[in-house]
């Protein structure tokens, strides 16, 4: 059996809206639902911790009831940072692996949450070629990259909780802050990470224009419709 | 055993559609909707008995018990399949004449009990592998002016509206949304919008029944999502 933390905690600031991003509404539905509507009736999911600010628990509630959603859910409380929040997770789960994801990236199908599970590796991420040159600046340009040596992290990623669950108090002793979680297991060296391709469809919502992306998004990825 | 709910069984539309689907290899288990008991009775006797056929004497405008009503069918047969609202009502008034009592009560059985039925149907066709399908009969009224008619076809262009919506909607659950606007329609509620009328000369329900039965058969896929007008030419 496997945990799953879903990262919610977001103030969605860049959104310009009066409520983050993981409430706004796509096709029709609050964001955060897509993802815990397609991994309900994943029976290898054992509990579902969502990371988020106590002022949303009721909507949350609300949403979960008339959704009929049937995972065990628990709430963790969101951090300053994310590696907080997801620190905050970690410590609600019971489970020895943990599937992680975050809720502003609602484009991710049941079956990619599956490959996660199935795959032997206990330390998993997706990610995507990058397109782009990527170049170390300040100011002015101080450092080159090999666009074909690096990769475009998504989420979810699937880690082994107790070796992640040492890499983050590693990282608090020494005061360092990770972007994501892959980087900070790599960082300590507590095992091999494992990276499954990733697709483009994969956004994660963060500034106007990806709701309106989304909505195109949606229909073509998930729905099929003209 | 597939399951089929069909609200306004016991007259007109849903009564032909009931029986007709009781002679059809779709669903195994028909349940029956309607406020009369005789009426219900009269349709469940011109059906074809070889179906599993439930009988659920329900007044739609009694709206908060609607939950506990599909929860019953759905804990009963568990699974359900397809809806069907049918039901209708008319008080054809002028403008002047429209008091808000009429609007509210066209639009609780027009529109605001196929809302219910449908959002509370949702909550367990969700999680059917297969797919599920919802049909919502509007009327051409809802689509073209009908002066006099202000509560019935401003409801009809109501529920063509909420089909077209959550036919997006519900999508991803694999669940289609049909609308039908039949035309002029020989049933006991076109008497009341057009009492003057032979209903021998205009459409029949067994006809708005047989294009009901092809939207719902397994071989239907590909007309959700839009407003389907049923109208006899000649």
């Amino acid at each position: 059996m496997i945990s799953f933390i879903l990262l919610a905690g977001g103030n969605g600031s860049r959104m310009n809206q009066p409520v983050p991003k993981q409430y706004l509404l796509l096709a029709g539905k609050p964001v955060i639902m897509h993802t815990l509507e397609r991994i309900d009736d994943i029976k290898d999911i054992s509990e579902v911790i969502i990371v988020c600010n106590e002022k949303y628990h009721d909507l949350l509630n609300n949403y979960i009831s008339s959704y009929m959603l049937r995972k065990k859910i628990v709430y963790a409380d969101a951090g300053s940072t994310r590696q907080q929040s997801v620190f905050n997770g970690l410590k609600k789960v019971t489970s020895n692996l943990v599937i992680i994801h975050e809720a502003a990236r609602p484009f991710v199908r049941k079956s990619d949450f599956e490959l996660l599970i199935n795959d032997e590796a206990e330390n998993i991420t997706y990610g995507i070629d990058i397109p782009f040159t990527v170049l170390k600046a300040n100011n002015y340009i101080n450092g080159t990259l090999k666009r074909d040596e690096l990769i475009n992290v998504q989420l979810p990623q699937k880690f082994n909780v107790s070796s992640l669950l040492m890499g983050h108090m590693k990282a608090i002793e020494d005061n360092l802050l990770f972007t994501e979680d892959a980087s900070l297991l790599f960082h300590y060296g507590l095992g091999q990470i494992k990276v499954i391709k990733g697709n483009s469809y994969n956004l994660k919502l963060t500034e106007p224009m990806d709701l309106i992306l989304g909505e195109i998004i949606y229909k073509e990825y998930f729905t099929g419709r003209d | 055993m597939k399951t089929c709910i069909i609200t306004g069984a016991g007259t007109g539309i849903g009564r032909a559609t009931a029986i007709d689907l009781s002679n059809k290899d779709i669903f195994d288990t028909l349940v029956l909707i309607g406020r009369n008991p005789q009426h219900l009775n009269e349709t469940y006797a011109k059906m074809n008995k070889k179906k599993d056929i439930r009988k659920i004497i329900y007044d739609l405008s009694d709206l908060e018990g609607i939950p506990d009503l599909i929860s019953e069918i759905y804990r009963f047969n568990d699974r359900i399949d397809c809806l069907l609202n049918i039901a209708g009502t008319a008080d054809p008034q002028p403008l002047l004449n429209t008091s808000i009592e009429n609007m509210k009560d066209t639009y609780t059985v027009n529109v605001f009990a196929p809302f219910m039925l449908i959002r509370e149907c949702v909550k367990y066709m969700k999680n059917n592998s297969e797919g599920a399908k919802i049909l919502n009969v509007a009327s051409t009224a809802g689509i073209t002016p009908r002066p006099g008619w202000l509560s019935y076809s401003s409801s009809k262009a109501a529920i063509i509206s909420m089909s077209l919506t959550l036919s997006e909607e519900l999508a991803e659950y694999r669940i289609k949304v049909y609308c039908v606007s039949p035309g002029r329609c020989a049933t006991a509620l076109r008497k009341k919008l057009a009492p003057d009328e032979d209903p021998s000369t205009i459409m029949q329900p067994e006809e708005v029944s047989n294009v009901i039965c092809q939207l719902v058969s397994d071989e239907e896929r590909c007309l959700d999502g839009q407003n389907i007008v049923i109208r006899r030419k000649i």
